[in-house]
């Protein structure tokens, strides 16, 4: 689903941001990225919705290398791919449903389909009643939800989340892991950067550790460490 | 099609709703500034309107010696009915009786002089308008031609009355052209830079909408539609209370006397609603490409 082939990225010439990264990612994977801050881990999920592109080596997504596809295919990968961010990036002045349903309006989806999957969406992440709610108005954890909802109304193949529990206390943290396992088990891939040990230990998943924009290791089941 | 319609119509009016005072505020400004431009053309009418009025009134005088024989006077006549329609436009002879009217008005405040002047030898005259009356060169040529006709006395030409309509007709036009011009470039600047702090307020929005997969077409459109409609809608007003002005002149200066030269700065054959298309167009353009263009700013993610 996803490979990454010898890929560089940096932001100037003494700011290394990626190192010859290379990894392959089977359909339907649950990935954490680990390592401390500045180390590449919000590089790389950027790089793979095409948010950045490197100086040298390929980004394979879907069988496709998206470092040359033309400007005007970007928007299409990206409806293949849900994005989950640490501070939601929920739009204030929405409901919730609005907020879900912006993500099937901007891309042309008809109003009965938009009024048929937002409610089945908003009943998997466990917000069924809520539609009417602005942001302001839900907990941080019930925030984080809207954005999950929003991120995979379109079913997309991928979900790239960066820190999606950074701003939640562990038990809510938790909850939304519970989600995104569930998402990842209907057979999206998920891949999610993060700086939660006890998440990351807890899940036993396969974990891609970078340091310094260097892959230090890869470990299927791993732990923090 | 519908939907995406439908979608581009209710954020294009959310736009408004959500940034009302922005959206008046650049709806004023822009019709400040083509209201500027506007009156700047009607003005530029107005005084290429005054101008053509002096430029028909300058006349060369051709002195005929006095008693000269009516070959004599044919001659001058043939000449400058072979010119009518070519170099210029028409002329009026003066016989006696009427260079005789003319000296009592002329000369009205020198009686001495008056009293030298009598039929045996006032000279009689042919008052000349030619064609082209800004082209100093081109009538200097003209009175030198007529020097050399037998019977011609001397011809005068107000050259410094000439000179003058010249440089204003000079000035008027490049002066009001260039700032027209920079009215116009300014008002662009204005529309492009409200639409741009609208789009700032939503920068967000739009990269919600870039990371969901929304084309950068589907997000310009309805901020370009939203510039569109403030720069009609600025245009509009400028429109309406350049009529109210352009009205209200033209109807103050009919109390103007003949003698003031004022009578003639005016529009004429409807330019005002030429004018008025032009602002309009002009502030639909700039508004939708100003937009476009600052929504451009954002789409880069």
């Amino acid at each position: 689903m996803i490979r990454l082939e010898n890929v560089t990225k940096s932001y100037s010439t003494d700011v290394v941001a990626l190192q010859d990264a290379s990894f392959d990612i089977a359909k339907g994977e649950f990935v954490f990225l680990v390592g401390p801050s500045g180390s590449g881990k919000s590089t790389m999920l950027r790089l793979l919705n095409r948010q950045e592109r490197p100086e040298r080596g390929a980004v394979w997504v879907a069988g496709r290398n998206i470092i040359d596809m033309p400007p005007g295919r970007v928007p299409h990968l990206r409806r293949n791919i849900g994005n989950i961010f640490q501070d939601y990036k929920l739009l204030s002045n929405k409901t919730v449903f609005e907020n879900v349903a912006f993500a099937q309006e901007v891309i042309g989806k008809p109003k009965h389909v938009i009024r048929q999957q937002v409610p089945a969406v908003l009943d998997l992440v466990g917000l069924a009643g809520k539609e009417e709610r602005f942001p302001h108005q839900l907990s941080g954890g019930e925030q984080q939800r809207v954005s999950i909802a929003r991120a995979f109304v379109n079913r997309p193949l991928i979900l790239i989340a960066d820190e999606p529990t950074g701003n939640l206390d562990p038990t809510t943290g938790e909850g939304i892991m519970r989600l995104l396992d569930r998402i990842n088990k209907t057979g999206t891939t998920v891949v999610m950067a993060t700086h939660d040990q006890r998440i990351v230990n807890t899940m036993r998943k396969r974990v891609i550790q970078l340091d310094r924009g260097v892959i230090v290791r890869d470990q299927a089941r791993g732990v923090y460490e | 099609m519908f939907s995406r319609l439908a979608y581009t119509l209710r954020e294009t009016l959310a736009g408004f709703q959500r940034n009302v005072t922005l959206t008046v505020a650049a709806i004023i400004t822009a019709a400040i500034s083509l209201l500027i431009f506007g009156l700047t053309l009607l003005i530029q009418d107005g005084f290429d309107n005054l101008l053509a009025r002096w430029e028909g009134g300058v006349e060369m005088i051709v002195f005929v010696n006095a008693n000269t024989a009516p070959d004599g006077l044919q001659l001058i006549q043939d000449t400058l009915d072979d010119q009518v329609g070519t170099t210029i436009d028409s002329y009026s002879y003066c016989d006696v009786e009427c260079s005789l009217a003319d000296a009592d008005r002329v000369l009205a405040g020198d009686p001495t002089t008056r009293e030298l002047l009598g039929p045996d030898n006032i000279p009689t005259l042919f008052k000349i308008v030619p064609n082209e009356a800004t082209d100093v060169q081109f009538l200097r040529g003209l009175k030198e031609s007529y020097l050399t006709l037998p019977s011609v006395n001397t011809v005068t030409l107000a050259e410094e009355q000439l000179d003058l309509i010249s440089k204003l007709q000079g000035f008027v036009s490049v002066y009001t052209t260039g700032l027209w011009i920079a009215l116009m470039f300014a008002s662009g600047l204005l529309i492009w830079n409200t639409i741009r702090t609208a789009m700032f307020a939503r920068r967000r929005e739009i990269e919600v909408m870039k990371l969901v997969g929304a084309t950068d077409w589907f997000i310009r459109v309805p901020f370009m539609l939203e510039g569109l409609i403030q720069g009609l809608l600025g245009g509009a007003l400028a429109v309406v209370t350049l009529q109210f002005i352009n009205w209200r002149w033209t109807l103050g200066v009919e109390d103007f006397p003949d003698s003031s030269g004022m009578t003639a700065l005016v529009v004429v054959d409807g330019y005002q609603w030429t004018v008025a298309l032009y602002i309009l167009a002009f502030g639909a353009l700039v508004g939708m490409v100003g937009s476009g263009i600052a929504a451009s700013r954002f789409l880069d993610v």
